[in-house]
């Protein structure tokens, strides 16, 4: 075989594979969507829910709820990448990046405020709120923001393929979104802060993947996700749980409490799919780019639909469907892209 | 060794050198500098120069088929350069001696 054969042959591997972390996040981000809406009916959320809601009102109670919700997600996660790491033998690199703080830990941080406070607990409310297959829907957009940030501010290339492409999803996006709201307007009871929860989800995703590529082009995906979580942790258990509690909610009553079988199984059921669909997605970036990344990790709007629907057997409404097709198209257009284009992620 | 920093730091600064560096010279010195051993953390770092010229920061000024197995055979050698971009990113890093 000659060299430019075989050249072209690694170019190819090279990109197969980052579609294959891309798709796996895809695949495993939609089974997420399954504990997160569960975990809402378990003890001791649905009891702090009512506990809160008797004092302060729904509106509070449920974004009050969904905090610990995300704390715990949080934990779990940490918990499950900490074996991820220890199986790769990682922990001397995490060490060694944690202590770059400057260049390489700073993004992390800061894709933790945007992914944590912002991304997850939005999608936690619109569940709550809404419900599984909206939450999961309502993210679709976050590849836009992502790609758009990515380009605009590190000049990431978006072929015009990628574009199409990225324009299908959010057509999909819309026609599932928009069934939903406009199902709601009939029956004239819109629940807004699970919507605003699903706007949260969206923009907050696609910040934090063009900040994490930033601080990805330097260090090893593994690694930063792990420094990732380890912030979003600190976020939550030691400045807002804290505060909150401080404020007069009982959040440490019923921390305490969610240590029960069922409870424990169905968040770590959530920490398991939901930090290695993050692997998944950090390890996409640098090879398919952010924008690509996203756009085939979207997919997990299609996997949540019907894992919801087989789990629970919720027959999602034609516009969900609807939406969902437009999304698979949306994802094999940016998939089949000729691979000649990916030879280098950035412009000159 | 103490004050050993990231990977790709290391990369970076080892092809920072005149006319660049195969990947088969990089892979054994981090190798050794880190103390990583075995094939799983030999194909982790070069998956890390991969992912380094993939992401714009190195690219590769010459290329052939490792027709001995000096590293695999039958599968390409690279010879990385830090790229202009790479210059950047490393300095933002304070690398020495970029």
């Amino acid at each position: 075989m000659d060299l430019q054969a075989l050249k072209t042959q690694e170019h190819k591997r090279r990109v197969k594979i980052g579609f294959m972390w891309a798709f796996f996040c895809a695949i495993l981000w939609g089974i997420w969507y399954i504990p997160g809406t569960v975990v809402w009916v378990l003890n001791p959320f649905d009891a702090m829910y009512s506990e809160i809601a008797a004092t302060s009102g729904d509106g509070i109670s449920l974004v009050v709820t969904a905090v610990l919700i995300t704390a715990f997600n949080a934990l779990t996660v940490i918990l499950a990448l900490m074996v991820w790491n220890g199986v790769l033998g990682k922990f001397g690199e995490m060490k060694r990046t944690l202590k770059e703080f400057h260049p390489c830990s700073k993004w992390f941080f800061l894709a933790a405020i945007f992914g944590g406070p912002m991304a997850i607990l939005g999608s936690f409310i619109a569940m709550g709120f809404v419900g599984g297959a909206f939450a999961a829907v309502a993210a679709l957009m976050y590849p836009v923001i992502g790609s758009i940030l990515a380009s605009k501010w590190y000049g990431e290339k978006i072929t015009r393929r990628a574009y199409t492409g990225i324009a299908f999803i959010i057509a999909g996006g819309f026609t599932i979104f928009g069934g939903g709201v406009l199902t709601e307007l009939g029956t004239g009871n819109i629940s807004w802060i699970g919507y605003l929860g699903g706007l949260m989800a969206a923009a907050g995703w696609g910040i934090e993947g063009a900040i994490a590529g930033k601080g990805l082009d330097i260090s090893e995906p593994d690694v930063s996700l792990t420094i990732r979580f380890i912030a979003e942790n600190i976020i939550w258990w030691i400045i807002i749980i804290p505060l909150l509690a401080i404020v007069g909610f009982p959040m440490f009553k019923y921390a305490i409490l969610a240590f029960e079988p069922l409870t424990l199984l169905t968040l770590i059921f959530a920490g398991i799919t939901f930090g290695f669909c993050y692997v998944a997605w950090y390890k996409s970036f640098p090879l398919i780019g952010v924008g690509r990344g996203q756009g085939i990790g979207n997919l997990y709007g299609l996997f949540a639909v019907i894992f919801i629907f087989l789990f629970f057997g919720d027959m999602p409404a034609w516009t969900i469907l609807l939406g969902g097709a437009l999304c698979l198209v949306g994802s094999s257009i940016m998939f089949s892209e000729s691979t000649e284009e990916l030879e280098s992620l950035r412009g000159d | 060794m103490a004050n050993l920093r990231p990977i790709k730091f290391r990369i970076l600064e080892l092809c920072n050198e005149e006319g660049g560096k195969w990947n088969y010279e990089i892979v054994p010195q981090i190798q050794e500098e880190y103390g990583l051993k075995g094939n799983f953390q030999r194909d982790s770092i070069n998956f890390d120069i991969i992912e380094l010229a993939s992401g714009g920061l190195l690219q590769d000024v010459e290329v052939k088929v490792d027709e001995d197995g000096i590293y695999k055979k039958g599968f390409l050698l690279h010879k990385y350069n830090i790229t202009e971009f790479g210059q950047i990113r490393a300095s933002d890093a304070c690398l020495l001696n970029i």
